[in-house]
């Protein structure tokens, strides 16, 4: 239902719970992070297809890959930082490399860990996975895309790293199939295109409302693949508006943003505004939505940021 | 005590795969033969005597799996998958040339029977535990064979492949410690000493066995009695010559990367072939 709050991690790890019934190869891997990522049940269900290694990520990855290349498809789900920055050398060879059909999943993504700090943030996901040729970046926006993702993920075969977030997230499509490399026109208009991913987009959504009263028509663009980006998707929307804005929960440099630019560059009158976190160590709070409002994430900050690049 | 006919032959073969190692070494005027010739003789029995592989089916699915931890002894492997009729020989000689199917170190997606792209360091433990927990979870009694090396084994990865080996208890998993002694800049102990390897090892929940990895013998000897130890992955720490078979390399940490000369190489074929010619002669005469 439109709306409703529901608990990412719970959801990703039911969906996945739920697609196990069926596939008989889906395997689990946990490094002390099963249980935190909506795994109880799937530990219950199918304990044989539960692997805890303990805090353990590299061990973890590569025991993932090699399980892959008999068959299985292995789903890893922690802490983002400790998936992506920790076995980095792993995921590029073994998953990478190897073109294994591993499934990682960075959850509490972003700055959603809001006041664990630096260690537990995950502002480089997008940078690093993207520099590994042939890898897929999913960051569904909403719990039913986590679903769906969830669902589609499995059915590719190949290296994915999906990332989700940590508080509850409200509902915001209409259940859809999840197309690997498609983007949604969530809203259409002329003055400037918004393309948002994952957590963000609640709040883009959110944002449209204060430029609607102050006379602005965004075209928004959900993107709930990262990469492979929906190039024709984002260049036709750029050459109708010329202006660009990307948010993400994510560095500036590196992400989403960054991907965008470098597809726009050789567009003649386009530019693009790339709005995230500074290339900063982030600072905390317990307050998710305080810290987002800090970096100018939150609804209102990205709206500010939108009209002062408007010049309104 | 293996029987005299298996084990001469299996020398024979150890000494033609020695001389595909000089063939790659002659196409592209190095290679890390250091290690390659010290794990030779254990990659030699393992495709020639015990695993379950086709040269035609080399994707067959209850195949035994065997890779390199230690990429960069390659040479050894396409040395003996060449033997064995994998690929033609004439690939060999592509050694070190553009977009070879051999590369410094191994590709899974070039060469057929080629399990893992190795070549950093600590990887490939994981990935057979990887291959092994599959065999395990759908009951087929394939194993899974690798080679790391002393040199290796600073990497903190290998500790988290062998205490999850011992976890999941993969007593369907061999790992061989190619135990030479030496790595680039010198003698292993010095640089970073790791011993004791075998105690390490079974404090971590391992069966070990401790062998000479260039008698084939006892090669034969720790290969017929796995698992070592029911439930329990096995080691077996292999005492070996980095360079073996290079009369003038024989643990000389120089040879590690050997950057050929024509003069050194000339004499290498030549005592190669004679080494080939004696072990046929012992062959026959056991026949």
């Amino acid at each position: 239902m439109i709306g409703e709050l529901m608990d990412p991690r719970k959801t990703f790890g039911k969906a996945v719970t739920e697609i196990a019934k069926e596939n008989k190869d889906v395997v689990v891997f946990s490094a002390d992070s099963g249980k935190s990522s909506g795994f109880g049940d799937f530990i219950d269900q199918f304990p044989e297809r539960y692997f805890e290694c303990g805090i353990m990520e590299q061990g973890a990855v590569g025991m993932a890959a090699g399980m892959a290349t008999a068959g299985k498809i292995p789903v890893f789900c922690a802490i983002a930082p400790f998936v992506t920055c920790r076995p980095y050398e792993m995921v590029r060879n073994d998953m990478g490399y190897m073109k294994q059909n591993v499934k990682l999943v960075g959850r509490n993504c972003g700055i959603t860990y809001s006041d664990l700090g630096v260690t537990h943030q995950s502002l480089d996901d997008f940078g690093l996975m993207r520099l590994i040729p042939g890898m897929t970046i999913l960051a569904p926006q909403d719990p039913v895309e986590i679903e769906e993702a969830c669902k589609a993920m499995i059915e590719y075969e190949g290296p994915v790293y999906m990332r989700i977030g940590n508080p509850k997230i409200p509902v915001l499509f209409e259940r859809k199939p999840f197309v690997i490399g498609k983007g949604d026109i969530i809203q259409d208009g002329e003055d400037v295109t918004i393309i948002t991913t994952g957590s963000c987009t609640k709040d883009v959504i959110e944002a449209n409302e204060i430029l609607k009263e102050a006379g602005i028509k965004a075209k928004i663009i959900g993107l709930p693949t990262v990469l492979p980006l929906d190039e024709d998707l984002i260049r036709d929307a750029a050459a109708e508006t010329k202006k660009v804005v990307t948010v993400e929960e994510h560095y500036i440099n590196g992400g989403m943003g960054s991907m965008v630019t470098e597809l726009l560059s050789d567009m003649d009158g386009v530019t693009v505004k790339r709005l995230g976190i500074p290339n900063i160590y982030a600072t905390t709070s317990s307050n998710y939505q305080e810290l987002l409002a800090y970096y100018d994430l939150d609804a209102k900050g990205i709206a500010k940021s939108v009209k002062a690049y408007l010049g309104k | 005590m293996a029987d005299k006919k298996r084990v001469a032959n299996l020398k024979l073969q150890a000494a033609k795969c020695r001389q595909n190692v000089l063939r790659m070494v002659r196409a592209g005027g190095h290679g890390h033969v250091g290690g390659a010739l010290s794990s030779l003789d254990i990659v030699t029995a393992l495709y020639f005597d015990k695993m379950n592989v086709d040269p035609e089916n080399p994707k067959m699915e209850d195949r035994d799996r065997f890779l390199l931890s230690a990429g960069h002894k390659c040479l050894a492997q396409y040395a003996v998958l060449a033997e064995k009729g994998f690929f033609d020989k004439e690939v060999l000689d592509t050694y070190g040339k553009l977009a070879a199917k051999i590369p410094g170190h191994p590709d899974m997606h070039k060469l057929p029977g080629v399990e893992a792209n190795t070549g950093a360091l600590g990887h490939g433990m994981s990935i057979a535990n990887g291959m092994a927990m599959a065999g395990k979870l759908d009951g087929k009694d394939y194993k899974v064979y690798a080679i790391t090396g002393d040199g290796e084994l600073p990497e903190g990865s290998n500790w988290e492949a062998a205490v999850a080996a011992a976890k999941f208890g993969l007593d369907n998993l061999v790992v061989f410690v190619d135990n030479n002694g030496l790595q680039i800049s010198g003698d292993v102990t010095k640089v970073m000493d790791m011993r004791p390897i075998d105690e390490k090892f079974k404090a971590f929940g391992w069966a070990v066995k401790y062998i000479d990895g260039n008698d084939m013998n006892q090669i034969l000897d720790a290969l017929d009695s796995i698992p070592e130890e029911k439930g329990k992955p096995t080691m077996i720490l292999c005492d070996t010559v980095k360079a073996k078979g290079l009369s003038f390399g024989e643990n000389k940490a120089g040879f590690h990367f050997w950057n050929a000369t024509e003069e050194l190489l000339d004499q290498a074929e030549k005592e190669m072939a004679e080494l080939v010619s004696k072990l046929e002669k012992e062959k026959e005469e056991l026949v």
